[in-house]
């Protein structure tokens, strides 16, 4: 990747809060048009630190660039807000106002003509299926609703960079597929870079980076497979018939396994693996699953500090 | 510049529909006509009665009294009442938005102002027409031109000191609950600070000088003296000065600080002075507050 197409620069980016350093000078960066995800606990650092990106708190040390602006100066953090669009944790929509008013009142702040504004408001529209819900004040809305109009009010300017901070939380099932499909698109067809937090494993395995925040440090970063070799395994779960003496048959191969409730489970350095092991006991297994590693694994494998050694 | 014409016409349009924080604003003015229906009308005219003969003119310069005390009022609670959209959008960390948008802090803050001031000015001005159709429609007389441009022009000053200081307040609020208090201690003591509910005369002398010191109370003393002094003539011309003066001091149409007669003038730089004074310490408290 050449370094035009970095979008946020972070470099030993600190913050503290008195005597309390909630960000301890962590380093990343973000690609045009990627959607990374920015995880972490509760109190790991991650929205402060995305507060500070956002240009709504201030650093203590570091430099950060957005979309080639440096944050932390009047001029430049300007230039940030026009190329960024956030959708925050909490509803930040008027409710006496529609949901039309609202964002074409939000879309005015930007330096926009009246026609930008409604070309605009015709794109988020049909990204977001706004017509049904365009007169309707935005206090009447579902939780649902209320999330496609925030999402559609982050993109009424169209941003380079949009921030999500966990933007389905909250939602049912079928609305977060929904919102999560229409993000996804977004970033597909209009290269917009998407930084993303959230506590929905499913929806960081689909980021093209990742990175994990603790304690203010950052703990791990890649790709959701390179941290899937790194910190998730995929193991073989197996169930043997009565009459064999599986203990033994390990103990013989040396390999390592885990047993409980009949189940003898064992770590398989690739998924293939599982086929051999299976071809050699195929007289003497009742059943067997072979289980992926995952996103979830990961995560708390990171933050428990376990780094996986497979078999 | 036109950010800051959208975000006024957001505030205003949020205003105008929230009828709660509509009524809250009115709330002290309806006390106020309330209380001089059931006896303030009546305890002035009897207190008139023993220096000369109670006329319709000096129910017209009662209604005069009341009316200038009503006006100052509406100013205070009316631009106080729009700020509730400004403390409601810090608690609902609805400003997260404007902050993260291409706006100045300085052009977030002035747009709470400048509503706060049109706001307060739009129902100042209809309670002043109101007020005339009232005070016509009791026996008075159409206040002159000037004496309307004077009213005004002191509706004006009494709107933009009110916003002011209500800004200075405000920005030590951060939740609707201590808003709530906020609004209903200003619109309570209000009518006291600016001897509406009770003339200054009534009340002890160490009560008198915190009245006169606080400079709202001189947008009432200045309405005051706009409204009733063709009507102070009219009813006291068999009064002597002296008998003139203890009712104008006793009801507020002057003030004596100090054994010394307050002007016009003095009062109007009183106005000016603390409206400087706020705005500059809010913004430099704003600035801080939004670092």
């Amino acid at each position: 990747m050449s370094k035009e197409q970095i979008v946020i620069k972070v470099d030993n980016l600190r913050k503290s809060y008195g005597a309390f350093e909630a960000v301890k000078g962590i380093s990343f960066s973000v690609k045009k048009g990627e959607l990374f995800a920015f995880l972490g606990t509760n109190g790991a650092g991650k929205s402060t630190t995305i507060d500070i990106l956002c240009t709504l708190a201030k650093k203590n040390t570091g430099d950060i660039y957005i979309d080639g602006y440096k944050h932390g100066d009047i001029k430049g953090n300007n230039n940030i807000r026009e190329k960024i669009g956030v959708v925050f944790q909490e509803s930040v929509l008027d409710e006496r106002l529609t949901v039309y008013e609202n964002i074409l009142n939000r879309g005015q702040y930007y330096n926009l003509s009246k026609e930008q504004i409604q070309d605009n408001y015709q794109f988020v529209s049909e990204y977001l299926k706004l017509d049904d819900i365009k007169d309707k004040k935005y206090g009447a809305l579902s939780g649902g609703q209320r999330r496609r109009s925030d999402i559609a009010r982050a993109i009424i300017h169209k941003p380079t960079i949009l921030f999500l901070d966990e933007p389905t939380t909250g939602l049912d099932p079928q609305t977060r597929l929904f919102v999560w499909e229409a993000i996804k698109r977004l970033q597909e067809e209009t290269n917009m870079t998407i930084f993303l937090t959230t506590h929905y494993m499913e929806e960081a395995a689909v980021a093209d980076n990742v990175v994990v925040i603790k304690e203010g440090h950052i703990v791990a970063e890649g790709t959701p497979d390179q941290l899937k070799d790194k910190y998730a395994f995929d193991s073989l779960h197996l169930v043997f018939k009565n009459t064999f003496s599986s203990k033994q048959w390990f103990k013989e191969r040396k390999i390592s396994y885990t047993f409980k409730n009949s189940i003898y489970t064992l770590r398989l350095a690739t998924t293939i693996d599982a086929y051999d092991i299976l071809k050699k006991l195929e007289n003497q297994i009742e059943s067997f699953e072979v289980i992926k590693g995952s996103m979830d694994d990961v995560f708390i494998n990171i933050i428990e500090e376990k780094e996986v050694i497979v078999l | 510049m036109n950010s800051l014409f959208y975000l006024i016409s957001r505030n205003n349009k949020i205003y105008r529909r929230d009828r709660t924080l509509l009524l809250l604003s009115l709330l002290s003015v309806f006390i106020v006509i309330l209380l001089y229906a059931v006896f303030l009308q009546q305890t002035q005219i009897d207190a008139i009665k023993q220096i000369v003969g109670v006329t319709n003119e000096s129910k017209v310069m009662v209604n005069e009294w009341m009316v200038a005390g009503l006006l100052s009022i509406t100013a205070v609670t009316t631009t106080l009442g729009a700020f509730g959209i400004m403390v409601k959008d810090k608690e609902s960390k609805k400003t997260h938005d404007f902050l993260t948008a291409p706006l100045s802090r300085a052009t977030i803050q002035l747009s709470y102002v400048i509503n706060s001031f049109i706001i307060g000015l739009f129902f100042s001005l209809l309670a002043f027409v109101g007020c005339e159709l009232f005070l016509i429609l009791a026996g008075g007389k159409v206040l002159s031109i000037m004496g309307m441009l004077k009213v005004i022009g002191i509706i004006v000053l009494s709107v933009a000191l009110s916003s002011s200081i209500n800004l200075f307040l405000v920005l030590f609020i951060h939740t609707q609950n201590a808003f709530s208090t906020l609004s209903t201690v200003v619109g309570t003591a209000i009518g006291f600070l600016c001897g509406v509910y009770v003339p200054i005369g009534g009340v002890p002398n160490f009560v008198q000088n915190i009245i006169m010191y606080f400079p709202i109370s001189h947008t009432a003393v200045l309405l005051r003296e706009a409204f009733m002094t063709d009507s102070i003539q009219k009813v006291f011309k068999q009064a002597s000065p002296d008998q003139i003066l203890e009712y104008e001091k006793h009801y507020g149409i002057v003030y004596e600080l100090n054994n010394r007669l307050i002007s016009t003038s003095y009062s109007i730089w009183i106005i000016i002075i603390t409206m400087i004074v706020f705005t500059t310490v809010s913004i430099m408290i704003f600035k801080r507050q939004n670092k």
